[in-house]
């Protein structure tokens, strides 16, 4: 530990990374302790009310969203990555041959696997 | 010497084998009509049991490196898989016994169970960050759906809540470790980043990747100060589950810190046998003070505690504290005791988990009260979870007693006479609260009437636990050298 701080070497490039985390984590808290301790306290309830421009708020902003919207998220980032795989393998099809052909087959049957249990429980119903 | 992918595969049997039973474990599920069938624990038994097969094949001599270096064929990682399959096996068949998830889609959980035990024998193989970064978190997310598989339980919601909440956290200060890792060496290699931190020391940037990636691995290790998320993990989530996260991603977290740092930030010593510190970060200091702090928190919390479940979790955490003991001492002797000790603490552990559940399914309550009298009401049960808590404690003749032998050993051989002294009086600590079960079971009279019957592939099983856990006591020999061989790869 002691030789820990006469082994900083200043001209290092990551001396500036360390410097920056410095002042970005000391901002940071400073400034929250700096309004908690200087800033003027008076309450009220308007105060603590949700801020919303023009209309007064009518519901809570913690309200449930349905599960149906994380599934449909769920399923599209599989799928989505799945096409992202196909065309850099599409346009390298002649070259990768029966090896990435057998190689893509595998894969995609792996997620077919994944599709068929998404549709037989339930999660492209949308009720 | 690595291979490419192709040729890869044929060593990547025992992977490729979960994986083929996974997919089919979704076909069952989605095909079959009764959902409680017994055909998805078989099947997974199966596949369990084909990997740990083609997992004993390993080729023991060098490290083979494996898709151009992601993982390595070597003995520390067979060890590492054949442990953590085992771990998987047994937990199966207690799932099976278990009440608590019988009125489940139970093909869906053996799925999380495997996807897990195919994250720990890549995090016990992986060689690259990028893979142990996957690999920690194959293990980590299918853990949180575990945690959290009794649906209509509060507690059991909240677990996984808990344990996503701070698994997320630790992962992102690991992986920004990785991050300094790599933009100081400009690879991705742990062998290679070992290299590279081995010719130019930049101190506070090592430091500060050691300590991110200490986050990381202290987690899937449950060692303090990153253990709060496991005494409610561990009550909230099915109880099969509480013993399977306590042993398995435990072993294959000591398996990816130990290859990770004996790699990165030690390196071989001439002398044989030792390692040496590579850059100037003290991280063996470090550990130390995490291995005392870890089993004195274990054991202190341990005391007060009425819930079994929640006391085994405290009880683990202690535990992963002696291990990490071993760790420090930069020696393939303190290697060599983990491993010895993992072996076990997997039968032990267990074991006592298995009467949990037993116990458990009478009285939907994992309430200490509910085991007094066991004794007279179940006495095979009494019987063997107070051999597996003697041997938790450390008593001769009983095999966690040669373990800690082997620990406690080295620590003295190493001249580390400070982290002995604390091992020494927190063995004595734990020895109250396990203690305590046994007063409850033998000597106060029963709370519930009637025997508590136990099926007869529980009693079975219970046997085959009790059988190492008394065997390793008096002749460890065997395991003690398969303990040495898997270890002594790591120095080449």
């Amino acid at each position: 530990m002691a030789n820990l701080f006469s082994s900083i070497h200043y001209a290092d490039p990551y001396f500036s990374v360390l410097l920056l985390l410095i002042i970005a984590v000391g901002m940071a808290v400073g400034f929250v302790f700096l309004s908690q301790a200087l800033g003027p306290k008076k309450y009220e309830p308007v105060k603590y009310s949700v801020y919303e421009c023009g209309v007064d708020p009518f519901t809570s902003a913690t309200i449930r969203i349905s599960v149906k919207f994380y599934l449909v998220a769920l399923l599209f980032i599989l799928f989505d990555l799945e096409a992202a795989f196909l065309y850099p393998w599409a346009v390298l099809f002649r070259d990768l041959g029966l090896f990435g052909f057998v190689e893509m087959a595998i894969f995609v049957g792996i997620l077919l696997v994944g599709l068929i249990y998404a549709w037989k429980k339930g999660a492209l119903d949308w009720q | 010497m690595s291979l490419g992918n192709f040729d890869s595969l044929r060593y990547f049997l025992p992977e490729l084998t979960i994986t083929a039973t996974i997919l089919l474990l979704v076909m069952v599920h989605v095909a079959g009509k009764n959902r409680r069938s017994p055909a998805a624990a078989l099947l997974s038994l199966v596949g369990t049991g084909t990997a740990i097969f083609f997992a004993l094949l390993t080729p023991a001599g060098g490290g083979m490196g494996l898709f151009e270096g992601m993982v390595v064929l070597d003995g520390f990682a067979a060890f590492f898989k054949v442990l953590t399959a085992l771990a998987t096996a047994i937990v199966i068949f207690m799932s099976i016994d278990c009440v608590e998830l019988s009125d489940k889609t139970q093909a869906e959980y053996y799925v999380f169970l495997l996807c897990v035990l195919l994250g720990m024998f890549l995090l016990s193989s992986a060689t690259d960050i990028v893979m142990v970064y996957l690999a920690l978190e194959l293990v980590s997310i299918p853990s949180y759906l575990l945690a959290g598989y009794l649906k209509g339980k509060v507690s059991s919601t909240e677990a996984s809540m808990k344990y996503v909440v701070y698994g997320a956290t630790a992962s992102g200060v690991m992986i920004y470790g990785f991050s300094l890792l790599y933009g100081m060496t400009g690879s991705t290699q742990i062998s290679a980043i070992g290299n590279a931190l081995t010719m130019g020391t930049l101190p506070l940037p090592a430091m500060l990747a050691a300590v991110m990636v200490t986050v990381g691995f202290g987690y899937k290790i449950a060692a303090v100060p990153f253990h709060m998320w496991s005494p409610d993990v561990y009550e909230g989530a099915p109880t099969p589950v509480t013993a399977f996260l306590s042993v398995g991603p435990k072993a294959a977290g000591f398996a990816v810190l130990v290859r990770f740092f004996y790699t990165v930030f030690a390196s071989p010593d001439a002398t044989g046998g030792m390692w040496k510190l590579t850059s100037s970060v003290d991280w063996t200091f470090l550990f130390a003070v995490l291995s005392a702090v870890t089993m004195t928190v274990g054991n202190l919390v341990a005391i007060k505690q009425r819930n079994v479940k929640r006391l085994l979790a405290y009880s683990s955490i202690a535990h992963a504290g002696y291990m990490l003991m071993g760790f420090v001492l930069l020696s393939a002797a303190g290697l060599k005791a983990i491993l010895f000790y993992l072996v076990v603490y997997l039968f032990m552990n267990l074991g006592a988990f298995y009467v949990v559940v037993l116990v458990a399914n009478g009285s939907r309550d994992e309430d200490i009260s509910h085991f007094s009298g066991l004794g007279t009401r179940a006495p095979l049960a009494a019987v063997s979870l107070a051999i597996f808590l003697f041997a938790l404690t450390g008593i001769p003749p009983f095999s966690g007693f040669i373990g800690k032998v082997y620990l406690f050993a080295e620590v003295i051989h190493r001249e580390v006479y400070w982290l002995v002294l604390v091992a020494g009086i927190n063995s004595v600590i734990s020895l109250y609260y396990y203690a305590r079960i046994l007063k409850v079971m033998f000597l106060e009279d029963p709370v519930h009437t009637g025997e508590l019957s136990v099926a007869f592939v529980p009693r079975v099983m219970l046997t085959i636990l009790v059988v190492p856990t008394l065997l390793l006591g008096v002749y460890w020999e065997p395991v003690i050298r398969i303990a040495e061989s898997s270890v002594r790869i790591l120095i080449h």
